[in-house]
């Protein structure tokens, strides 16, 4: 009689034990992953690991949150991977052209919808960074940091070549070009056909790559202004006024080389150029000024990276706290002391004081447009790349190019 | 092999090492500057034209390499695991090779087909669905994930050049031991493991270094940084924008070092006189 | 009557037991000569089955469909319509002919000079160790910084490469763009490749070397024999499966060539250096389509494997020859 009232005792004991650990479990945290892409040894993840995530901590005594480096450049795969093996964490700081895909592969959750509150967050950050996160109706991000291409230019070159400032219209660029190359200076140098290179151009010029509902090229991309604007581009290669590593990136001297040994005057580039040439020339002057204007305005192109929510996550509310902190002023305040560019419309009152040239960025990014929101941004970029190349190359014409590059992307668009 | 009176040996010595030294300066180069570069302030860009030598040396990109993050963490991680695999995949593979040098059985010809084409295949297809198995196994995020499909991954080659390795021993040794009524294992463990060092210290060289520079699988499967293995660790130091390479370049000179040891301890195996002799008329 | 190691094994053949019985029922030795042989075989390939046989059958099924990532997503049966696109994409095509002239370039080069430096450093001599390690250092060095290093030397004006040729030695009358045409940068991925893996079939060499007995070169010697004719004659033969070794694993080497090309051009510019990984990856990687993807690796392990064939079949002895 002894093992029944031994099994008994048991039984309750398990029971007791379950009940603890069940108690404890409601009292204990919930720990969120989020996984980014900042450079180990850079100012950004120490913000975020030393100074955001311990401050949101605090405030919310029963999250964690994990934070997870993964490097730049193989994010995208690792991306995929844990999609196909349904290993994605419950947060993602993405770069602004995979929210389309993702989204489209159904493991994003639609803020608009799963976001009590969402549009006051909405309408508080940027449009052009906020567009990036649109696809098919939903909102399926929210952006987290910004960045676009302002015209950066060596003043000291600039004034050695005799010219009083950056050009501000397409007339200037073609007339100081000219004016650059006859005392062997590149006034402008780029060093790729992308859409991140040539959009801004062909923006400013009042073209269009798509039609606003981005389902279709032709008439857009190949029309009279999308073609003038890079035909302006062709033409300054074409008299030597702009170096070749337009088509010939890896061979060639870069930009940054290039401005700091004088040979180059300017690029279009975003703010992290300046950091890093007071990191490594120090001894090089640079300066920031709008994009020349053309007879669209100065539209430049709109980078960056969103916040995304996956549908997997079994914490979303959790996770949108985060999200929500990550967006609010004092987060976006830290990582603009680390260099990261905020996406909230407030910061227009404070983030040049912390530097200068963020008041150029900021006058461009009310403007900037975002590179066309489809999953397959990827293939339409390298269509563009290859495309608009061969105009440079001589072995096609700009019209011939661009007519190509629109029917193709036609196909890519459907 | 020295024969042949002094003058000549000396002659030949002296040629010897005078097309070596010259193969070592191109070889070289590369290297040279890489520990230029480390030795110099850290820098995101590189000088152009090409400069080997620092003017002002520091060591500080060292040391930040070391105390950055987790990097000790990161290198003991790699070494576990290349250790582990380096065992395991040469202990597995020599008997693999052993059988398919040694025995005949039905199924040896597509077996050993099956290994080559194993070979065959890029290994980034597998990708997708080796990560999808790992994930049945319940060996994702941990360094035994890494352990398991590194081994399986170095099983192909390592039994190929191990056969190859094995097919040179005459089998006239093994006659005796036969005869006498040893056991496969007895001769397998005996003669021809101790017979076969060149081959295996090769063999452990190779799977060593595949392990300890291995860097999709890793960066697939681990989500937990302090699980990162070294190639991970020197990846993280390349940014969206630019590149510490300073940083970059002596976080890779520091993951050598293991490597070029385990070499130079390795290579005394390449050391003539170990069947001479054994062969007679 | 030396018994020379030439007759006693072949690249394919085996030394094993000697069973010359007619169909009888297995003797027990013979059982357990196959137990043993399952034995020593099992542990080894189940692993290899399960980690690597499995997984290639996946993707060989995942090949056949038009792959959809998502997990529960439905993919599309294609059947073979991944490969035939394949065979109608120029690019596919230019790629096959970049890994085609990246072979032809890495791998006769490697062989000879593996060998050449595993000759020089078969020989009593001082610092031997130290001269075998320098040698192996470029094979231990990251991809990474040796693809950096290279892009750096080759550069069109400034490069190392460029200021030897075209301002010290004055060979060519203007720097030549190394990388921005196609086959001058496919020539510098292949010096690139080439020098990074000397080093590795210089080991195995340099093993397979210490396995020829050292009588039989007395013997070579005492003959009269000078040093070539002796390498001829007596290392080469020896180590005959070792080579076979070598070149069917260069050749499947250089047909997987990736993180070079990759890290130095990325396949530009505008897809001119495009090898069969590289374009791959992007296909599956970038473009998400994994189908198509696999199918391209399929079919170059079609290709490796026709090769192997006809290397195998090459280096096979013919019958009574030494």
């Amino acid at each position: 009689m002894r093992t029944p009232r031994l099994m008994l005792a048991l039984a309750a004991l398990l029971v007791a034990a379950g009940l603890a650990t069940s108690a404890a479990a409601q009292g204990s945290k919930t720990t969120i992953t989020f996984w980014d892409a900042y450079s180990s040894d850079g100012p950004e993840v120490k913000q975020l690991e030393t100074v955001i995530i311990p401050a949101f901590e605090k405030a919310n005594p029963d999250i964690t949150v994990k934070d997870v480096t993964i490097p730049y450049n193989d994010l995208h795969q690792k991306l995929i991977t844990a999609v196909a093996g349904a290993q994605l964490p419950d947060l993602v700081r993405s770069d602004i052209i995979w929210v389309p895909e993702l989204a489209n592969l159904g493991v994003l959750a639609p803020l608009d919808k799963d976001m009590p509150a969402f549009k006051s967050y909405s309408s508080a950050v940027f449009p052009g960074p906020l567009a990036t996160n649109y696809w098919k109706g939903h909102y399926y991000g929210l952006p987290l940091d910004t960045n676009t291409r302002i015209w950066v230019y060596d003043p000291a070159t600039l004034k050695s070549l005799g010219l009083s400032g950056p050009p501000q219209t397409f007339a200037q660029l073609e007339s100081m070009s000219a004016e650059a190359k006859k005392q062997g200076v590149y006034l402008y140098a780029e060093s790729g056909t992308g859409g991140w290179n040539i959009l801004p151009w062909i923006w400013s010029n009042g073209g269009r790559l798509t039609n606003a509902s981005y389902t279709k090229a032709t008439g857009y991309l190949n029309g009279p202004k999308s073609v003038a604007a890079v035909q302006m581009l062709v033409n300054l290669y074409k008299a030597g006024e702009m170096p070749n590593i337009i088509v010939n990136a890896n061979g060639g001297l870069g930009t940054y080389d290039g401005i700091n040994q004088h040979k180059y005057d300017a690029t279009l580039d975003g703010p992290w150029a300046f950091a890093i040439f007071s990191s490594s020339y120090p001894k090089a002057t640079l300066a920031g000024s709008l994009v020349p204007a053309g007879p669209g305005g100065s539209v430049s192109v709109v980078g960056g990276e969103d916040i995304v929510l996956t549908q997997q996550s079994r914490h979303k509310a959790a996770a949108l706290t985060f999200l929500r902190f990550m967006l609010g002023t004092f987060a976006q305040r830290q990582m603009a002391e680390a260099g990261q560019m905020p996406v909230i419309k407030s910061s227009e009152g404070w983030l040049p004081s912390i530097h200068p040239y963020y008041a150029t960025y900021l006058k461009q990014i009310a403007t900037a447009r975002p590179r066309t929101p489809t999953p397959k941004w990827t293939q339409i970029d390298q269509v563009l790349t290859n495309d608009i190349a061969k105009a440079f190359q001589g072995s096609e014409t700009v019209q011939q190019a661009l007519d190509d590059a629109a029917h193709k992307i036609d196909g890519l668009l459907q | 092999m020295v024969v042949g009176n002094r003058r000549q040996r000396r002659a030949l010595l002296g040629a010897r090492m005078l097309l070596l030294s010259a193969g070592v300066v191109v070889l070289l180069v590369p290297f040279v500057y890489m520990l230029a570069t480390s030795f110099k302030p850290n820098t995101m860009v590189l000088e152009i034209p090409l400069k080997f030598f620092p003017r002002h040396p520091t060591a500080a990109n060292y040391i930040q390499a070391w105390t950055s993050n987790q990097f000790g963490r990161y290198f003991l991680n790699s070494l576990i695991v290349a250790t582990a695999t380096t065992t395991a995949a040469v202990l597995l593979s020599a008997m693999m090779a052993f059988a398919f040098a040694r025995f005949r059985f039905p199924g040896r010809g597509l077996l050993f087909g099956l290994v080559l084409i194993a070979l065959m295949v890029p290994t980034m297809m597998m990708l997708i669905p080796q990560f999808l198995l790992a994930r049945h196994l319940m060996l994702l995020n941990s360094l035994s994930g890494l352990i398991v499909f590194y081994t399986g991954g170095n099983l192909a080659l390592n039994t190929f050049l191990l056969r190859s390795f094995f097919q040179d021993i005459p089998f006239e040794l093994e006659e005796a031991m036969v005869v006498d009524g040893a056991s496969s294992w007895t001769r397998f463990w005996r003669l021809i493991l101790p017979l076969s060092r060149p081959g295996l210290a090769t063999a452990a060289i190779f799977t060593f270094l595949a392990s300890w520079d291995e860097f999709t699988w890793a960066l697939t499967i681990i989500n937990d940084p302090g699980k990162y293995t070294l190639p991970i660790a020197i990846a993280l130091f390349q940014g969206q924008h630019a590149t510490s390479w300073g940083l970059v370049f002596a976080a890779s000179a520091v993951a050598i070092a293991p490597v070029l040891i385990l070499f130079a301890i390795f290579q005394r195996q390449f050391v003539a006189g170990i069947t001479s002799g054994a062969v007679k008329a | 009557m030396l018994r020379t190691r030439s007759t006693a094994s072949s690249s394919s053949g085996t030394s094993g037991a000697r069973v010359a019985s007619p169909r009888r029922p297995l003797s027990s030795r013979r059982r357990r000569e196959l137990r043993d042989a399952y034995l020593f075989l099992a542990p080894g390939f189940l692993l290899f089955a399960l980690t690597i046989l499995y997984p290639i059958v996946r993707a060989f099924q995942i090949s056949l469909f038009h792959w959809a990532i998502a997990p529960g997503a439905a993919s599309a049966f294609v059947g073979l319509a991944n490969y035939a696109h394949a065979l109608h994409d120029p690019v596919f095509w230019r790629a096959l002919g970049n890994t085609g002239f990246y072979m032809a370039i890495t791998v006769p080069t490697q062989i000879a000079l593996g060998l050449a430096a595993a000759v020089l450093l078969d020989a009593r001599m001082p610092a031997r160790g130290l001269y075998r390690t320098l040698y192996y250092l470029p094979v231990v060095t990251s991809w990474v910084v040796v693809s950096l290093v290279f892009r750096y030397l080759f550069i069109t004006d400034g490069g190392l490469v460029n200021w030897v040729l075209h301002d010290n030695l004055h060979l060519i009358s203007r720097n030549i763009n190394w990388l921005g045409a196609r086959w001058t940068a496919m020539l510098v991925l292949g010096i690139l490749g080439t020098w990074k893996g000397i080093g590795w079939s210089m080991v195995i060499f340099l093993a397979a070397l210490q396995g020829v007995p050292r009588v039989l070169h007395e013997a070579a010697a005492v003959d009269g024999a000078r040093a070539w004719a002796r390498f001829r004659a007596v290392s080469l033969p020896a180590i005959r499966p070792v080579v076979a070794f070598v070149t069917v694993i260069l050749v499947i080497g250089g047909f997987n060539v990736f993180i070079s090309v990759f890290l130095v051009t990325n396949g530009g510019p505008f897809d001119q250096t495009q090898v069969l990984l590289t374009y791959m990856y992007r296909e599956a990687f970038s473009f998400l389509d994994f189908g198509y993807g696999s199918a391209i690796s399929f079919i170059l392990t079609l290709i490796v494997f026709a090769l192997a064939l006809v290397q195998l079949r090459l280096f096979r002895r013919p019958a009574g020859a030494s």
